[in-house]
């Protein structure tokens, strides 16, 4: 299947079925409702067979291009059917498994994820680490066949919701820095895993505070060898900057579409909104190149970073655009339209915070693209 | 073009460039020499995105544009000749006035106007092409002799430009000749030129203040470990990298708002560059001893140039206030 033949099939297969996919609920719904929603159209999509493409026959795929699942998510999210964020856990997720968990495992695990039977997170950052990710300090130790996990993650998205977690832990010593961190594939409902979601501004609890006191946790959950960790991490982060970002781009510039729709005569003004266009204009031209060369096999690297900053640009560009156009909705609006609008501007202050702070980014562009050396 | 040929033609406009990045005709002889206008015949995006990216790189001039006009008026002949031309009488053009994009020559009942912008060696041949919007609204490639217009040198803000105000009030076209020609695909041409030229100024810039940061030491260190140089300077390579995916872009979509609006992303990163990469480059920056300023005052130039990036993106506002559609977004 190729991409033509593949946008053409799905966007038909849309329209068939567009009322067994559309949400039930108005507006961006609650958590609970958008997961919900989440789990609908992966487990149609599955079934029909769309989400399958993309990714390889031995997880449950039917192989061919990644571009197939960056059009997916676009035509998703653009006909509202999922939000984008939750929806594209699955590109940083799924590729972790495949490329550093024992094939088996990989083999039972990935398809429940692709087929929205469950919902994972990412224990990454920790109450002292958060993009000083080499600090980690949550604890693993070993235990015949077992490793024994104690400590605490933070901003771990749906950790509530999720039955499992890939997980970073220190199984060297404290000084081992990013040598001796360790992945692990952990199920949620180990005893001695407690969850506390995090009340945000947006009115979204999509994060959680995760404490582990003793959790077991199997040896052949490892992901990746002992002390592999940091590679593990590595290579999953420019995968939050590729297949995600577009589809992030692409609900982006459906918000936009509607934003023109919405707004009230004369309260956009036309050289920032001639901008915003632009600046989304220019992501989505990055992010396409950015698609085509990991279609083409190229491995990902610090050069993602680049897309991530025109993402958060434009993104925090689009929403400031749409609190001045959409002030009555934005400041007083309490039904489901404007609530949305509401939510996602303040979420979009967290552009330059989430997956690499906007100054992180800029850290690695100077070191790792431009050469500036360190920065100490 | 095939893999090898690319490479080949990139690097004799690579090297015909840098030699004679102070020297506008002998850059225009090179160029005639390896077939650059040929090439632009059989493949303008090679052509152009070499040449024009390179030549804002190295601060050169050419009468290349002259070409492009040629290539989107369907017409070759605009600027210097090559190869079994060579013996007609090359022909000299003349661009839109500054931050304008209307043909720069009018005709109405009994008047040709025209308010032009050119360059020493674009209007130095005894016939110039210029675009002229005649009665019915479409737009021919009229050539006038080059006594009939009044040419006033300009110093201005980048003097190695060598630019020339080129006008004429006349109750007729009167010895020209005039043919019909596209004067969108012009535009459109010629934007995607001065992009590539902005693109590669900026990167230009970038390596200037990016060499200075790593060599230039304060407080013991280099200044490229302060995290304020480093981030201006990250700033800019996003505003460049931005800049040249959305060229490319414009090229695989080929539509009209998609070259716009990639013209006014590479002049705005060219702006970008160049406050970030004056503020790095300090005191050094701001003497005639360092080359920064010659690309400072000619991406300023460039930029008002077939439309600002101020210009076409309040365009693009208006028209979409207006009740216009978004332009379609590029497909994956």
């Amino acid at each position: 299947v190729d991409l033509q033949e593949f946008r053409a099939g799905l966007d038909d297969w849309l329209g068939a079925h567009g009322p067994e996919l559309a949400p039930v609920h108005d507006g961006a719904g609650t958590l609970e409702q958008q997961l919900a929603q989440l789990a609908k159209v992966k487990r149609h999509t599955f079934d029909a067979g769309w989400m399958r493409w993309g990714w390889p026959e031995q997880v449950g795929g039917l192989g061919g291009s990644t571009l197939l699942r960056a059009y997916l998510g676009e035509a998703l999210t653009t006909a509202d059917l999922v939000e984008p964020g939750i929806y594209s856990m699955t590109e940083v997720l799924a590729p972790t498994m495949i490329g550093y968990a024992p094939p088996p495992l990989a083999a039972a695990m990935v398809p429940r994820l692709l087929r929205g039977e469950e919902t994972w997170c990412q224990g990454f950052s920790e109450p002292g680490t958060g993009s000083n990710l080499a600090a980690l300090a949550c604890r693993a130790v070993r235990d015949g066949e077992r490793w024994l996990v104690s400590g605490q993650k933070v901003w771990t998205s749906l950790a509530q919701h999720a039955q499992r977690c890939v997980l970073l832990v220190r199984t060297g010593t404290p000084e081992s820095a990013h040598r001796g961190v360790t992945a692990l594939f952990v199920d949620m409902d180990s005893p001695g895993i407690t969850v506390r979601p995090i009340e945000t501004m947006h009115g979204v609890p999509e994060f959680c505070e995760v404490f582990f006191d003793d959790v077991a946790v199997p040896t052949e959950r490892t992901l990746g060898d002992e002390g592999q960790g940091w590679a593990v991490a590595m290579d999953l982060l420019p995968f939050e900057r590729s297949t995600a970002l577009w589809h992030r781009g692409a609900h982006l510039q459906h918000r936009l579409g509607q934003l023109l729709e919405r707004a009230p005569a004369d309260s956009l003004d036309p050289m920032a909104l001639g901008e915003t266009v632009q600046l989304l204009a220019a992501l989505r031209a990055r992010s396409r190149a950015t698609q085509h060369r990991m279609a083409a096999g190229e491995r990902l690297g610090p050069e993602t970073s680049v897309d991530k900053v025109l993402l958060a640009t434009a993104e925090q560009q689009l929403f400031d655009l749409a609190e001045g156009a959409l002030a009555e909705d934005v400041l007083l609006g309490d039904d489901p339209i404007a609530a949305r609008w509401r939510s996602e501007f303040l979420y979009s202050r967290a552009a330059t915070i989430y997956g690499g702070s906007a100054e992180i980014q800029r850290n690695i562009i100077a070191r790792r693209l431009l050469g500036l050396g360190d920065d100490r | 073009m095939d893999g090898t040929e690319h490479r080949l033609f990139e690097d004799a406009v690579r090297r015909a460039v840098d030699a004679h990045a102070g020297d506008p005709a002998a850059l225009d002889g090179a160029l005639a020499e390896l077939g650059w206008a040929d090439a632009l015949a059989v493949d303008p995006r090679v052509a152009i995105s070499i040449l024009f990216e390179r030549q804002g790189a190295a601060n050169a001039t050419s009468s290349a544009i002259g070409h492009v006009l040629g290539a989107g008026l369907g017409a070759r002949g605009a600027g210097p000749t090559a190869g079994e031309e060579e013996s007609a009488s090359p022909r000299g053009y003349v661009l839109p006035a500054l931050g304008t994009w209307d043909p720069p020559g009018s005709q109405g009942d009994d008047s040709f106007v025209v308010r032009a912008l050119g360059t020493a060696t674009s209007t130095a041949p005894e016939s110039i092409v210029v675009p002229t919007r005649v009665a019915d609204g479409s737009v021919a490639i009229c050539t006038v002799p080059r006594r009939g217009l009044t040419l006033v040198p300009v110093h201005g803000l980048d003097p190695g430009l060598d630019l020339v105000t080129a006008h004429m009030d006349a109750d007729s076209i009167g010895d020209g000749s005039i043919s019909i020609g596209d004067w969108p695909a012009v535009v459109g041409l010629a934007r995607m030129a001065l992009g590539h030229e902005l693109v590669g100024a900026a990167g230009a810039m970038l390596e200037l203040a990016r060499s200075h940061a790593l060599e230039r030491e304060q407080f013991g260190r280099p200044i490229a470990a302060f995290q304020a140089v480093r981030h201006r300077l990250a700033d800019t390579l996003v505003a460049v990298e931005g800049a040249r995916a959305l060229l490319d872009a414009a090229w695989d979509d080929g539509g009209p708002d998609m070259v716009a609006t990639a013209k006014a992303v590479a002049g705005r990163a060219a702006r970008v560059a160049a406050r970030h990469c004056q503020q790095v480059l300090a005191g050094m920056g701001f003497t005639t001893e360092h080359p920064l300023h010659r690309y400072v005052r000619r991406v300023l130039v460039l930029d008002e140039l077939f439309g600002s990036a101020r210009t076409l993106t309040t365009e693009l506002g208006r028209r979409l206030v207006a009740g216009g559609p978004l332009p379609v977004p590029i497909p994956l």
